[in-house]
């Protein structure tokens, strides 16, 4: 398994305040394996995702990145983790506004080492289709093209696990299909275990498993239960 | 490097107007270090001529020259190396066009005080003859010029010129000592005559000398620090040349800080994926320097070639090792100013970046 979480709580406050935004939750992604966690906002799915993307520690039980458990690291060496094994595809756009597409990913290059080689990323552009755009900046782009390129600056590290936060909010229905025909392409050829945190349910013919975040619970969709939610 | 280098070149004007501001802040830093050496040189350029390591005065001047007054004859009692004495008066001279204040220093035959003549007869010592500081050249002056003095019926005749001969803001006349003492006593010269201000003294170990009653010995720089009002004019400029670095760090400061708070949540994006701190902070810091070195760089000539336009009556002298060090110090608090916005960036969590 590639990211595993093992009886995985997170609570704000204490007492009369305590809040338990994700209570006990079991989940395993492996490698070339799409993921959906979808659930109205507020219901905990964005803790789930900073838990599960080594940006905050569980308050109780474990999480596996790798084998690695994350909560015995401190922030230094989560973000070390972060930037190995984890790609990030943010709500909106995750570029950096000053640089060019080809830039966004050289700056990984000056970060980390073990990136795609140049073979590797024109064959990532043609992929995704965004060839023609490596020397325009993210203000030049439309959103769409924008997603694409955040999802290329994510797989561009050759991460384990892929997580994406409403990677098609923004983004109209013919757009947000075709950005998650791609999410599905690159997780089955570059093998990594790819989790989408959505509200839409539009997306779920997409993904291998449908998970359902209510009230902080977590819990795996059956393939009829999606059927019916997608009606 | 990178981040910092590929931010700069897509935001040109923003970093041009602050690159700008650090431009003019250096340019006065340079431009006020040239006015002080410049001013401070009116005052002291003569006495650095002499190369002397201190200066005899009567006690109870208060190590002020003009108010000094001995017999000549302690100089030949003291046990130091090489001595030289000076009396010293000042006066109105004109050669019938141009009048200026000047400073007579009467002086004896080969002492090492004599100056140095860049122009004109190289020996000087003529019956009423004077070797004037060049300073007169430019006010009109030339030689074999015929000054007439405001205290005297005594005529003086330019005989030479000399570079560096500028005592307390006005232009040396050095002559001979007798003729100069006809000048300032008058009637009363033959009881005055050996009555001269100051003894000036060549020797490093001139702190052990013995003294006569009622004078003192002081070093030469402690004599120049107490020439009326060179000290307070220094100090006023220094004092606006070490606030112009507070005010530098300032403006960097205050202007990062605005840029960073509107990267906020592009620098805790960057930091969910991964990318330390230590990454970022480094980048603001680079962007500093850089920004910095340009503007104290481009300042630098700047001030050069302005001073090169300026009149001769601003007394602008560059002194280019103290305008090294102020550029230095210039990019150092423009760097301490980049210090809050690196502890801001140290201080994002990259939590917020992914939103509740």
């Amino acid at each position: 398994m590639v990211l595993e979480l093992r009886n995985a709580t997170k609570t704000f406050g204490e007492g009369n305040t305590l809040v338990e935004a994700m209570k006990e939750t079991n989940f395993t992604v492996d490698r070339g394996e799409l993921v959906a966690v979808i659930g109205p906002s507020g219901s905990g799915k964005s803790t789930f995702l900073t838990v599960a993307g080594g940006l905050q520690s569980p308050t109780d039980g474990q999480v596996m990145i790798n084998g690695k458990e994350m909560s015995k690291l401190n922030e230094k060496q989560r973000s070390k983790i972060r930037l190995q094994e984890i790609g990030f595809i943010l709500q909106g756009s995750n570029l950096v506004p000053f640089l060019t597409v080809d830039e966004q990913l050289e700056l990984l290059n000056k970060v980390k080492k073990d990136n795609m080689s140049k073979i590797e990323r024109h064959k990532l552009y043609e992929d995704l289709g965004i060839t023609k755009l490596h020397k325009k900046y993210p203000s030049d782009l439309s959103g769409g093209e924008r997603q694409r390129v955040a999802i290329a600056k994510a797989l561009f590290s050759k991460p384990s696990i892929l997580l994406a936060d409403e990677p098609t909010a923004s983004l109209d229905s013919d757009r947000a299909f075709e950005v998650m025909e791609m999410l599905r392409n690159e997780t089955k050829s570059n093998q990594t275990a790819t989790i989408v945190v959505t509200h839409d349910v539009r997306l779920m013919k997409y993904v291998d498993k449908v998970y359902k975040m209510t009230d902080g619970v977590l819990r795996l969709e059956s393939a009829a239960e999606v059927e019916q939610s997608l009606m | 490097m990178f981040l910092a280098w590929s931010e700069i070149k897509k935001n040109k004007l923003r970093f041009l107007l602050i690159t700008s501001i650090l431009l003019l802040v250096s340019f006065l830093v340079f431009f006020l270090s040239g006015l002080a050496n410049g001013l401070a040189s009116m005052n002291r350029e003569a006495i650095d001529t002499w190369k002397s390591d201190a200066i005899m005065l009567t006690e109870e001047s208060d190590k002020s020259l003009y108010e000094s007054s001995f017999n000549k004859d302690i100089a030949d009692e003291l046990d130091a190396k090489e001595t030289a004495v000076v009396s010293q008066m000042g006066a109105i001279a004109t050669n019938g066009d141009t009048k200026q204040n000047v400073m007579l220093f009467g002086i004896d035959k080969e002492q090492f005080i004599q100056p140095e003549v860049s122009e004109g007869d190289p020996t000087f010592y003529v019956q009423n003859g004077v070797v004037a500081s060049d300073v007169l050249k430019n006010e009109g002056f030339k030689i074999g010029d015929t000054l007439e003095l405001s205290s005297s019926d005594i005529e003086l005749t330019i005989v030479g010129f000399t570079k560096k001969a500028r005592f307390n803001a006005s232009p040396i006349l050095y002559m001979k000592l007798n003729d100069m003492q006809k000048i300032k006593y008058g009637d009363a010269y033959t009881m005055n005559k050996d009555l001269v201000n100051a003894i000036i003294i060549r020797d490093k170990d001139w702190d052990t000398l013995s003294l006569p009653d009622n004078t003192e010995i002081i070093k030469t720089e402690t004599f120049i620090e107490n020439l009326p009002g060179y000290t307070e004019q220094n100090l006023t400029l220094n004092y606006m040349i070490y606030f112009l670095f507070v005010i530098s760090a300032a403006i960097v400061a205050i202007f990062l800080y605005v840029l960073t708070v509107q990267k906020i949540s592009m620098f805790g994006l960057m930091k969910a994926q991964g990318i330390s701190s230590a990454y970022l902070a480094r980048s603001v810091i680079a962007q500093t320097f850089i920004l910095a070195l340009i503007g104290v760089v481009v300042a630098f000539g700047l001030t050069l070639l302005a001073g090169s336009f300026l009149p001769n009556a601003v007394p602008i002298m560059f002194d280019i090792p103290t305008m090294l060090v102020y550029g230095v110090i210039l990019v150092v608090v423009a760097i301490l100013g980049a210090v809050i916005s690196v502890w801001t960036i140290i201080r994002i969590d990259p939590l917020e970046a992914i939103g509740g």
